[in-house]
Parts: structure tokens; sequence; C-alpha cells
């Protein structure tokens, strides 16, 4: 194999692609990173056996091979190259190592046989559709929070993916909880999600492909199957496995006889929780909204250091109720709200609030209390 | 004052002063001469701590009137037939036991040689003797030892309470008897259930299996289960005995048995090569469980060094030394993935309910089980005093908890199974491997693991391509005795490959050169100095051998898998089957185990099936 190519496109698709691989790894090969040069097109695929990245870019194709070499110090040395340098990437069929060459620059790496490189077998996926990167911004964001980590409830470590409605109404709906809030969001199904299986997409598989989209304001084209999804953001593919198992039935989570109703600044309101939260502890993080007519009342009492109280100008009319929640949850939630207004729909201490923007934007939140 | 001869009386209390300490060096003394008299059977009886009684019955061959009358007097013994000092044979040969007891105690002796028509005793009090007098005996002989230093009352203060003593005369006992598979051991007395130790056959001094098996009655069934066995030899030099896994390790170093032609010893040379031989696989503050028995031409040894001949000197102690760590590695390399087995029998015990903690755990309720509480009936700790529980989080029901359903995915196929380590089955808190193996389950502990291979590639890279020296701007000139700078500069080849490159700077300092560029910027004084000071001593250079190996365990902690990251599958299994190849796989770095095994027989114990 024989390569040349711009150092700036070799940077920056490796740093898409080391970004997979694992620092430590019991399986050597997965510490590498697959190089393919054919056609003039460099191909780079890194995997954790869960998820792959493929990206292409243009090179100049002296002769066409294939290897695998460390993935993080191919990419630290491709960084510390000087700018503008054109990189010679070579590598001899007898001879295990792989020689990068940049002005007066030499490396040499040792390779592994790309035969041993795993592969993802993505299969056939048989639904197809294309999103606004935009949308699918919007969508991580609102949801990934609400994620939960608790490895022994393995089906919630992800963002629930699936249609509702149906006809005109259908909507491609995303749905994330840990037992003590849940996020879900909802938009106009593209066309070709209509029949698709719900599916859950795994937190390291979020957080990838929200790095893939930050700087791109294209189209991302989905396809999946029941086990696999795969997210084309230009020259990016990323497949990924899909979490084996069933979401939970969230509808019936979510509150519908929820009576007391309470409009408030979002800003306001979440500065206000900040700041009274400033004196709670590490352990418990409550704070307690005492509502009245008119009036929120948020307070907070450590019993190591002090309390705090603020009041703040709302629009309640129902009975007074004391209610507490986790100031971090409200304060996750809040950074989501969009418009200028948040209504909470409560019911008593016990039960669950659900949290919505007053110019409904197709998200809504629900959160438990905390007994305060 | 005029310079006058001593009372033989009043000498022979001096020289008890050194040979009877304490009531377990009579107990010592008296079994040896009984094992010097070819018994096959010892009987051992003690009472208050060996200070009101201690009686000693064995089958031996018994001594003659006029011998046994010569016995209790100084410098009188059987042994030493050539006057040979060089070549000692026997256990004793000072001839100081007896009349250095009689001297401080009540000492009554009976004896029965075949050639005589009927035993005979003898009495000696306080050093006055009587008569020999005919008695009964059937055979052998048997020593009583009563009011032991009532003679002596200033010794007699200085003995501790009789519960350490009697612990003491055991240790004795258990010492002598490991030493002699072939002799059956009893010890009883007042303050102990008595001890029986078969005779495990004549054959049993040669075989190695009889060994085992007295080491086993003595040490516990554990220590047959984690010993290895432990072979060599060279120029007449010959080691056998058992080491203890190193995760079978003790917090003291009162477990190590060390005998050279029988003897039991406390020897400094012996102790420092087992702890070198152990130095890669135990933490500083662990010991092993070993038993060694060193044999080799009585004219190599001289262990007429002190009285009690717990010390012994070696004419080529490196012989001994080297011998004994080479011995001692290969037997523990050879079976360096073995973690104890005690561990999973410790499993078992911390599982087994009994009836003690059963009601303790009353906070335990399976109906606050986190499988349960649904979004109605919010589980919330509602009983909790206002103020002073935490507050509670509340939480919707969002289904039982699962774990990664995909192990299921992957087959635990038979050729998995029947490898030592199995087939990865589960993950739990993402710390632990749970793999199955034919005939139980498995318990990795991922990151120990998982450190261990990767020292064990970084030491032997280091092997390979030598430690890298950093050179230094100034020499470190230490000032140093002139015998330590001779040690240090005998080896500086060897240390020299450890990475520390040191030359004479005149006859009382050293300077140093290089420095190991691992170790970064040390205090290379301080440091030589503390070499210096433990070559001294043990006549090795393991601490810089230790810190080079602290440091690359270190860098290996940070280079490995972390408690807490998901594994998958493939990865589990790429691990099991690397510890099974890797050496020395069974402890991680600090000596504790990798791995946990239960065996299907302690899981249907633990339920009660069996």
């Amino acid at each position: 194999m024989k390569v040349t190519v711009e150092r700036a496109d070799l940077l920056k698709s490796l740093s898409h692609v080391h970004r997979v691989v694992e620092r430590r790894n019991t399986i050597p090969i997965l510490a590498n990173v697959l190089i393919r040069a054919e056609k003039s097109r460099l191909s780079f695929k890194a995997t954790d056996l869960d998820l792959e990245v493929v990206e292409t870019i243009a090179a100049e194709i002296g002769q066409p091979g294939v290897t695998t070499v460390p993935a993080h110090m191919f990419y630290e040395i491709v960084r510390k190259l000087p700018e503008g340098t054109q990189v010679i990437v070579e590598s001899s069929g007898d001879r295990a190592v792989l020689t990068i060459r940049a002005g007066r620059s030499r490396f040499t790496l040792q390779t592994l046989p790309e035969s041993d490189f795993p592969d993802l077998a993505a299969g056939d996926m048989p639904h197809k559709f294309t999103l606004p990167s935009a949308d699918l911004k919007r969508l991580i964001n609102k949801t990934q929070f609400a994620i939960s980590t608790e490895e022994t409830r393995y089906y919630l470590n992800g963002i629930y993916l699936h249609t509702s409605g149906s006809g005109k109404n259908l909507k491609l709906r995303a749905v994330a909880t840990d037992g003590h809030r849940l996020a879900q969001v909802d938009f106009d199904a593209p066309a070709g999600a209509d029949g698709m299986p719900g599916i859950i997409v795994p937190r390291k598989t979020v957080v990838e492909v929200q790095r893939l989209i930050e700087d791109t304001d294209g189209e991302v084209t989905v396809e999946l199957s029941p086990a696999k999804i795969r997210f084309t953001v230009g020259e990016v593919v990323l497949t990924s496995k899909l979490i084996d198992g069933t979401f939970p039935d969230y509808g019936r989570v979510i509150p519908v006889g929820n009576d007391k109703t309470l409009e408030v600044e979002k800003a306001e309101f979440e500065k206000a929780v900040d700041r009274v939260s400033t004196v709670s502890s590490e352990r418990g993080r409550a704070v307690k909204l005492s509502l009245s007519n008119g009036k929120l009342t948020l307070s907070v009492t450590n019993p190591d250091s002090g309390s705090a109280t603020e009041e703040l100008e709302v629009t309640y009319e129902a009975d007074p109720i004391d209610i507490g929640f986790n100031s971090r949850y409200l304060l996750d939630i809040a950074a989501q709200i969009e418009g200028e207004t948040a209504v909470l729909r409560l019911a008593d201490p016990g039960s669950p609030t659900l949290i919505e923007e007053k110019v409904a934007k197709g998200a809504l939140y629900v959160l438990m209390p905390m007994r305060v | 004052m005029p310079v006058r001869q001593l009372e033989p009386g009043i000498i022979n209390r001096i020289a008890a002063g050194e040979v009877v300490e304490r009531p377990a060096s009579v107990v010592k003394e008296l079994v040896e001469n009984a094992l010097d008299a070819g018994a096959t059977r010892v009987d051992i009886l003690t009472d208050g701590g060996g200070r009101r009684l201690i009686r000693i019955t064995d089958d031996g061959a018994g001594m003659t009137r006029d011998d046994l009358a010569l016995s209790v007097e100084r410098h009188a013994t059987s042994k030493l037939p050539d006057d040979d000092l060089m070549a000692i044979s026997t256990l004793g040969f000072r001839g100081e036991a007896l009349p250095s007891i009689g001297s401080v105690a009540r000492l009554a002796i009976v004896t029965r040689h075949a050639g005589e028509p009927h035993a005979w005793a003898i009495g000696v009090d306080a050093g006055v003797k009587s008569d020999v007098k005919p008695a009964a005996l059937s055979e052998g002989t048997r020593v009583e030892v009563r009011d032991l230093f009532y003679a002596t009352p200033a010794r007699l203060k200085f003995l501790k309470a009789d519960r350490t003593e009697s612990e003491a005369i055991r240790d004795v006992v258990r010492r002598l008897a490991m030493s002699r598979p072939d002799v059956a051991f009893t010890l009883a007395g007042e303050e102990r259930a008595p001890v029986t130790w078969a005779s495990h056959g004549a054959a049993a001094l040669s075989g190695v299996s009889g060994r085992l098996a007295r080491l086993g009655d003595i040490l516990g069934s554990d220590f047959r289960e984690n010993a290895v066995e432990v072979a060599g030899g060279r120029d007449g030099l010959h080691i056998e005995g058992y080491a203890g896994l190193p995760t079978f390790s003790r917090a003291n170093s009162l477990s190590q048995y060390l005998f050279v032609n029988g003897r039991s010893v406390r020897d400094k040379l012996l102790v420092g090569a087992v702890r070198g031989a152990y130095a890669d696989y135990l933490p500083r503050d662990r010991y092993p469980v070993v038993a060694l028995f060193v044999t080799l031409d009585a004219r190599e040894l001289d262990v007429n060094v002190h009285p009690a001949k717990t010390e012994v000197r070696f004419r080529d102690a490196g012989l001994v030394r080297s011998l004994i760590v080479r011995s001692l590695q290969e037997a523990l390399g050879r079976d360096s993935s073995r973690a104890a087995t005690t561990g999973g029998s410790a499993t078992i015990s911390a599982l087994r309910p009994n009836s003690a903690s059963m009601p303790s755990r009353r906070n335990w309720d399976w109906r606050v089980s986190p499988a349960r509480g649904g979004l109605s009936s919010v589980a919330m700790g509602a009983t909790a005093l206002a103020g002073l529980a935490e507050a509670a989080q509340a939480a919707f029901d969002v289904g039982a908890p699962s774990a990664d359903a995909r192990l299921n995915s992957i087959e635990a196929t038979p050729d998995l199974i029947d490898k030592p380590l199995g087939a990865a089955r589960a993950q739990v808190h993402e710390t632990y491997i749970v793999s199955q193996t034919r005939d139980g389950i498995v318990v990795v502990d991922q990151h120990a693991a998982h450190e261990r291979l990767v020292y064990e590639r970084m030491k032997a890279a280091l092997e390979k391509t030598g430690v890298a020296r950093q050179i230094l701007l100034i020499p470190e000139i230490v000032e140093l005795d002139e015998a330590d700078v001779g040690r240090l500069t005998e080896r500086a080849d060897e240390l020299a490959r450890y990475g520390l490159v040191l030359e004479a700077f005149g006859p009382g300092a050293v300077a140093v050169r290089e420095t190991p560029s691992m170790l970064g910027e040390m205090d290379a004084g301080a440091f030589v100095r503390d070499l210096a000071e433990h070559m001294a001593e043990w006549s090795e250079a393991l601490p810089l051998e230790r810190r080079l190996m602290h440091v690359a365990a270190t860098m290996a902690c940070h280079g490995s898998v972390r408690a807490g990251r998901r594994l998958k599958p493939e990865e589990m299994n790429a691990l099991l089957r690397e510890m099974e190849v890797t050496p020395n796989s069974g402890q991680c770095n600090h000596g504790r185990p990798t791995y946990v095994e239960l065996k299907l027989s302690d899981i249907e114990r633990l339920f009660g099936r069996k």
C-alpha cells in the first residue's frame, strides 16, 4: 500500500474515528484502526465491537492495500505533524509495519493483520429515512440527560426511538428515562420512518452521533433494522448495535389528570433554583417548592450548613401545595425548555409532575418528586 | 577480689541460662535426645505451661546403668563418636542439656537398655544427684522435669503466662514433628486436648508424599491444597518441601518452617532467600507459608553457632541462597495461574447464613426489592424521620432489573467451558466477570487480572530491553562504610543491569553516575545507603528491583482495564484466555487473588443440597 494524503484531511477523519477506540483493551486488535486504500479513496474504520465508524477521504493512491495500526498513536502522530504537509503512508507486504512520512519526519508503526479486524456485519437495513441534522441535534439534546446509567436496567441505557400516531399525525418519538425523570420529544415523521420497529440506541452511540453532527448542518441519513442502526453524515458512516431489550410502557408514567397548573418564567426559575441549591449538600439536593396563590417559594435546608429561600411571582390559582424536587433534575429540564414560559402540572407531593413548554414544541418531561 | 574456679553447680546453672531458656527449650532438648536415640514414638506431656511438669516418653534405645549415671554429668554425651565437630550427624552434641536441666529443676530419668535386665532410674534435684536405682520400664526412656527453674527464681520471674509458654512448646513440637514424619508424636497436657500425629512410615523421610501428609496434619488441609512441591539440588545440596501459593499468604512470618539437615532453624540467610523468591508475588507486609528441608553434607555446615542451634552457617552461603530462590521460583512458576482454593471456601463461609446473623439483617425485606413498587404506590421511605433521613427520591415503575441480554447470544460452547477459567457468562457491577467452567463458576476481578497481565508484559519487555538509565550531570557522591563500598562495587554489574551505575570514589564513598530513568528524580544518596544496608544484611539487591517493579506495577495499574468498564463478551473471553497462559496471573500485584473459583460442590453445600 502506498498513499499520499493531505495532513488536514487525514487529521479530521482520524479525529472522528479514533474516539471510538477504547484506550485499554483486552483484545489487541481493538486498539487499532483499519486503513483501506483503493480507487483514489482512503478509508478508516474503528470499532469497539458495539459501534463502528468508517470515514472515507480522497487521497492519491499509489498502490492499493489494507492494514491496521494503533489508532491513538496514529492520530497523535498526524496531529503533531507540521500543518500543510503531505503525508505519505506506505506498507510493504513482507514486513508488518506501516511507514508514515511527512517532510523530514518518518515513523514506523507495527501493524496487525486486517483479517483479525472484527466486522460488525451490518446485514440488511430495511428502514431508511433522512433528517435535518438540526432536528437530530434537538432530539438528542432533549432526551440524552435522562438516559439511565444503572446497569441493572440495561434497556434504559439509551434513547428509545419509535413512531407514534398514524397517517398525517405520524410522529417520530424519542424517549429516555432513568426512573426518576422522563423526557419525550416528537417530530413529524420523515418519509420512510413508517413501519420502523421501536429501537433503543445506546448511550455511547448517542454521544458519538452528537459529536459527528456538532458542526454540520446538512442531512443525516438513518438506516435501521431491529438489531442495528446506521447514521451517515457526509463521508462518515457510524454503525451501531442496538440495545437488545424491551423499553417499558412509558405511557403509563405520563400523568394526565394533574389539575394544579403553575406557569413560571423559565429563565428566572432556573436562576432561582440554582441560587438556593448552593446551600444543599452533596448527598441530598432537594429543593422545596411551596405554592400559594400567585407565589412560589423555593427553599433548601441543609442541616450541615444552613438554608436558603427565594420567592417568585408566578401564575398559580389552585390550592396551596408543598412539593420537593431534586434541584439538579429541575435544572436539567429547565435547560431544555424552549420559549419564555414553563408549565408545571402538579397533582400531589407524592405523584409525578408534568413539565411542558407553554408554546408546545413537541417535548414533555415527567419528574418524580422528593420527600422533603 | 581474687580469681577463683567456679563451683560445678554454678557452672551448670550458668550454662542452663543459655540452653534452657524457657520450658519450650527443655522440650526441644529432650525430644531431640529421643530422636537421636532412634525413637519411633515420642509422647510429650506438659502441665502448667511446662513449668510444673514436662514428661517425655520414647521407645528409643535407652541407656545402660553406667551411661545413665554419666549422662547427667556436664559435657558427657553418647553422640560425636569420632570427636569430629566438623561432621555432626545428630541433633545434639554438646552434652549440656541434661546437667543444665538438672541444675535448675527436679529431673527424673527412667531408662531401659536392651542389654540390661531391668530399667534404671536416676534423679537430679537442683544439681544434687541421687544414686542410680532399679526401676520398672519395658523399653525406651522416660524423662520427667518438675518445677522447672525452682532453683533459679530470677528466671522463673521472666517466664510468660502459662498459655504463652504452652503455645511455645506446641510450636517446638510442631517443628520437630514436621522434620520427622516417620516418628509418631503425641502432645498432651492439662491445658490442651491431646494431639497425635501418626507415623507415616519409615519411607516417609525420603518420599515427599509422607512429608506432605505430615505437613497437612500440622498446618491443616488447606495447606495441602494450596502448596506446590519444591525440589532442587546441586553439588550435594538438596532442597525439598512445599511452598504455599502467594494468595495463601499470612500477615506474619510465623508460618515459615525451615529445616537444615532435619534441624529447625530460624536462619537469616534462609528467611532472606524465601523473601527474595516471593518478592514479585507478595507485598512487603505479607509472608508466604513454606516448609523447606535443606539437606547437605554435614561438613558443609556449622551448627555450633549457638547453644540452641537455631542459627547455622553454610560454607557456601551463595549456593544455598541461589538454589532456594531458584527452586522456589521454579515451583511457583509451574503452577502460577493458580489462586488459593481458600478463596472459594472463604466465600462459602461468608455466604452461608447462620442463626446468629440472620435476625440482624432485619433491613432486608423482599417488599422493597427494587423490582417492585409501582407508580401509584410511590416507593418512599414514608416512615423515615423528617430531618434525619435523607430525602427520598421517588421513582416510576420502569420494569424489573435485567442484565445485559447480549451474553446469552454467545454460546457457552463446550470447548470454552472445558478451559480452566471457563466461558464468560456475565459481567456484574461492571467489575467482576462470572464465567462457567465444567464443574463450577469462576468470578474474576477484571481490573486486578488485567493489571497483572499488563505488568507481566511490562516485566518481560524490561528484561528484553534493559532498564533505561539517566546520566547525572553531577555524580552523586555518597559516603559509606568501607565495607559497604566494597559490597556495592562488588555487585556493580548487577546494579547496572537495573539501571544504577556507581563506582568506588576513594575508600569511603561511591559515586553514583547513572540512575534508572523509571524512578524519575530520586534521592540517590538515601537510596544507595538503604541499598547498602540491605545488602549488608541480606546480601541481595532486592530494594532496587522491588522499587523498579513497584513503578512498573503503578504503570500497569494505569494501563489496564478499570473496574466500572463494561466489557463485551468477546473481551471477557479474551481476558480469561490470556490469564490462562500468563504466568503468575492468579494474584494481582498486591498479592490478592485475581479470581475465585466456586466448585459446584461448594455451591451445593451452600444450598444444603449435600
